[in-house]
């Protein structure tokens, strides 16, 4: 499967999934017009990738500075993909970047951890 | 306008401590490029992390409001991208607290919708907001959304006051009804 590069710009995050090594990520801003629209194509090649999986370790990298509302919903269905993925017996661990004193970016990390408990989910703080 | 209207309209504008005012059109575009000169603005500010990303959030969610649901539009009315409309966005400082204020034409059927959707966001604790929001995050977007149906709740929960609202009838004549809120952080 082919991987998958977005550059990043001002409203949306650099998109790097390198399904070959099973490391993926995505690093910047998210507050695209239509986040729907944005996420779409990375939905689809997300949801190609995960049924070609057996018992592998992926990784994936999150390190969004912010996100709008609009993102924030798609953000959660795309973890719901990965949760899947690891209940049918991957092992998907999600490294969650945040700046230290940012509680909101803190606090919808942990969320996600609580709703999606097979993912292996690792808060990391960046010191500023 | 004469230059010396333009004077006393930038001094009271520096007299009210306002960081950035934009009216006119609002596409996507434009909110980026004012959004990179808000972030220069405040990284020049004495403000902490939190308060300038809150202030980052409450900015953008108003905008991109304002880009998709304005009543006076440039795009066409039932465009899903690039879309443009009419509004004016204020970032200040009051008392030593950031505010962003944003105003848009919308229709005289508008009013009660939004109104009926900010009232309760104004008597809620911020702990009943948080606990809206994570339901809401859970569940269908509703119809005639373009976004999340996420925006006033994430204004209202990166607000520190209860959010602040208006409708101003237009002169006679005007089809729209100007609607104002805002947010202090």
């Amino acid at each position: 499967m082919q991987n998958l590069y977005i550059a990043p710009t001002s409203s949306t995050p650099e998109v790097n999934f390198q399904f070959d090594r099973h490391q993926l990520s995505l690093r910047g801003e998210s507050y695209p017009e239509n986040a729907h629209a944005f996420f779409g194509p990375i939905m689809q090649a997300i949801q190609a990738y995960l049924p070609t999986l057996h018992s592998t370790q992926v990784t994936l990298d999150v390190q969004l500075a912010y996100f709008n509302s609009s993102s924030t919903k798609v953000l959660l269905e795309l973890f719901s993909l990965f949760n899947d993925a690891a209940v049918a017996g991957n092992y998907v661990t999600l490294n969650w970047h945040y700046i230290e004193d940012d509680e909101t970016i803190l606090e919808f990390g942990q969320e996600v951890a609580d709703d999606f408990t097979a993912l292996d989910f690792n808060p990391c703080a960046l010191v500023e | 306008m004469s230059l010396t209207d333009f004077h006393r309209f930038k001094e009271l504008a520096r007299q009210e401590n306002v960081v950035f005012y934009y009216t006119g059109y609002f596409s996507q575009s434009i909110v980026t490029a004012m959004g990179d000169s808000l972030r220069l603005r405040l990284a020049s500010l004495d403000a902490s992390q939190t308060a300038r990303r809150k202030l980052f959030s409450v900015f953008v969610e108003m905008a991109q409001n304002v880009v998709h649901y304005s009543a006076d539009h440039l795009s066409a009315s039932e465009a899903a991208d690039h879309e443009i409309r009419m509004g004016s966005l204020w970032v200040g400082e009051d008392d030593g607290q950031f505010y962003v204020v944003c105003a848009n034409p919308i229709t005289a059927e508008g009013v009660e919708h939004i109104r009926a959707k900010l009232e309760p966001l104004r008597t809620m604790t911020n702990e009943e907001i948080k606990a809206r929001y994570k339901e809401k995050l859970r569940t269908e977007g509703e119809a005639g959304s373009k976004g999340a149906g996420l925006g006033f709740l994430t204004v209202a929960r990166d607000s520190s006051n209860p959010i602040e609202f208006d409708f101003v009838e237009e002169n006679e004549g005007q089809p729209f009804t100007t609607f104002y809120l805002k947010a202090t952080i």
